[in-house]
């Protein structure tokens, strides 16, 4: 009975552990497989498996659209935004972990209480901001946009860095005649590498995905980022099934590289915003 | 007689602290800074014009609660809050139900787990735009992957699922429902906390495993469940891409939520009525957050 009951379990462990891998892998490859097969195999048999290697659509979209272009909009919005607004939080989490002012708590409470504000709800404000500073239809608007998205999680995560330090150091750096900015700069935030690790990647994955504002702030083909070019594709290839599932491919391929890199660093970055539950 | 406890002294800013002020307020500017510009002046913006009638170019000009009656009485807003109570059921029931299943089942540690773990975020790495695009390949009709399985059965098999009453509904819930890698990443988390000392004691009182999991580490998780629902429904509050790259909202507003609901105001240059959708989400949001706190005391500590 008792080996009855754990070959069982045993057995509903390893179904969901396919099941989760199937649901999760099984998308992707049949894009990927579909992106070598001719419109008409496709459409024959969408589960068939290509019968020529061809390359021919993404030569084609290479050749037709500036995909480089689109990458290096992706990046410079999604990379600038948050290296610039990590040292924002960083600094502001540091004095708030580290030191006793007026208004300490409130500010804290005032910054991370941000995550419960739907960023679609702030839309007509933020359109309104970025047209009145003549940045519509720019991907430096974007990337505006995007420094204010990580607020919340890191302010937490870089708060709890810091406060990991001991304070006996800064006290020793001060004794050295270390100033303010020094300390912070040479002593504290080499030691806060790990918090910084979670909240950059955090961020910079929310955005290099982000579809929502970037659809709404830009407009022309040289300010694309690559999930809009993707929106762009579908209208334009309505027919042309081969050239759709490539142009996915390149779309999805550069962020499952770099988290095949950063597996781990990515899983635990997950993992560390959940304990503040 | 009363004795008198001493008092520890208020901790006071030492001089030094006091001296840094400046530094201190120059470190926390920028973060202030874009907290007023995205946060405290939009916000308040949206609050304000929600009670006027204003296309984005003219003033805006008060109208009281007229976007409210308006929205409260409009098919596609009603539908659209039922769709997101219906959808908030299904997140805190089967998605997170079924993220916490599997942060179960990998803490058991069983061949491969690390593996399932590192696979099932990548779903979660792709844009949301790809993912929607791609499961709208997956449920297309001519040649989508469902549609081709169920032909080798019933060959003359055709439903359009993201256009057809009732499957878009349900075709858009599945591109989200079993995708909760979040719910997984965190509730392990919080199993992989909990002292070893604790299950073995409740090993040597004759706990089996199930009661081990119903008792012990059920309970000890609610923290990082209450934190995955909040998650999850903010998710479903702010739904967009899902929908507007695959049903756009039809057929018929069955698939409608708040943010398409916004957006297509803001293309009308129904800005007032617009920021009225804002208001309400952002009021759903604190309403979830506060319900969700006190329902997983959650503000508790276990240790």
């Amino acid at each position: 009975m008792n080996t009855v009951k754990k070959t069982a379990t045993r057995a509903l462990m390893y179904f969901v552990e396919l099941f989760v891998i199937v649901l999760s892998v099984f998308p992707i490859l049949w894009v990927m497989m579909s992106a070598f097969k001719t419109n008409g195999e496709i459409l024959s048999d969408p589960l068939a498996l290509p019968t020529a290697f061809s390359m021919d659509a993404f030569v084609y979209l290479f050749e037709t659209y500036n995909f480089p272009l689109y990458f290096w909009n992706s990046l410079l919005a999604a990379g600038v935004s948050t290296l610039v607004s990590l040292l924002f939080y960083a600094m502001g989490a540091y004095v708030i972990a580290k030191f006793q002012f007026p208004g300490r708590q409130l500010l804290f409470i005032l910054f991370t209480i941000t995550l419960l504000v739907p960023g679609h709800s702030k839309t007509q404000p933020i359109f309104s901001l970025v047209t009145g500073l003549g940045l519509y239809d720019s991907i430096w608007g974007v990337t505006l946009v995007y420094l204010s998205a990580g607020m919340a999680m890191s302010i937490f995560v870089l708060k709890a860095g810091f406060m990991a330090i001991p304070k006996s150091l800064d006290e020793a750096a001060a004794i050295e005649g270390a100033g303010f900015v020094r300390t912070f700069w040479s002593i504290n935030l080499p030691l806060a590498k790990s918090a910084l690790a979670t909240a950059g990647i955090l961020m910079f994955l929310g955005n290099w995905n982000e579809y929502y504002f970037a659809s709404l702030l830009t407009m022309s083909d040289s300010q694309r980022t690559l999930p809009i070019a993707l929106a762009f594709f579908t209208s334009e290839f309505s027919y042309n099934y081969t050239n759709l599932f490539a142009a996915l491919t390149v779309v999805i391929l550069p962020g499952i590289i770099l988290y095949a890199f950063a597996q781990e660093q990515v899983q635990a970055s997950v993992a560390a915003t959940g304990i503040k539950g | 007689m009363k004795k008198t406890i001493p008092r520890p002294p208020r901790a006071k800013a030492s001089r030094l602290q006091r001296a840094n002020y400046k530094w201190i307020y120059l470190f926390l500017l920028p973060t202030v800074i874009v907290f007023a510009m995205f946060y405290v002046i939009p916000i308040a913006q949206v609050f304000v014009t929600s009670f006027t009638q204003w296309d984005g170019f003219n003033a805006p000009v008060f109208n009281g609660v007229r976007n409210y009656v308006n929205l409260f009485s409009s098919h596609s807003f009603l539908t659209a809050l039922r769709n997101l109570f219906l959808w908030g059921l299904v997140a805190v029931f089967l998605h997170v139900g079924f993220g916490t299943l599997v942060a179960f089942v990998l803490f058991q540690r069983p061949r491969g787990w690390k593996f399932t773990r590192a696979v099932f975020m990548i779903p979660n790495v792709i844009s949301a735009a790809a993912w929607a695009m791609i499961y709208r390949f997956i449920f297309n009709d001519d040649f989508g992957v469902l549609n081709g399985i169920i032909r080798i059965f019933d060959p003359d098999f055709s439903v359009q699922w993201f256009y057809k009453s009732p499957w878009a509904f349900w075709a858009v819930t599945f591109t989200w429902l079993f995708y909760a890698v979040i719910v997984t990443l965190i509730v392990l988390g919080d199993l992989l906390n909990i002292p070893t000392e604790l299950t073995e004691a409740a090993r040597i009182d004759g706990a089996t495993g199930w009661q081990l999991i119903r008792c012990i580490q059920l309970p000890l998780c609610r923290g990082a469940i209450g934190t995955s629902i909040i998650c999850s429904l903010t998710a479903r509050i702010s739904m967009y891409e899902q929908i507007a790259l695959t049903t756009a909202g039809g057929p018929d507003y069955q698939t409608m939520s708040l943010p398409i609901l916004l957006v297509n105001a803001i293309t009308d240059y129904r800005y007032g009525y617009a920021n009225a959708v804002g208001v309400l989400m952002f009021l759903i949001g604190l309403a979830v957050l506060y319900v969700v706190n006190r329902a997983f005391r959650m503000d508790e500590s276990d240790y």
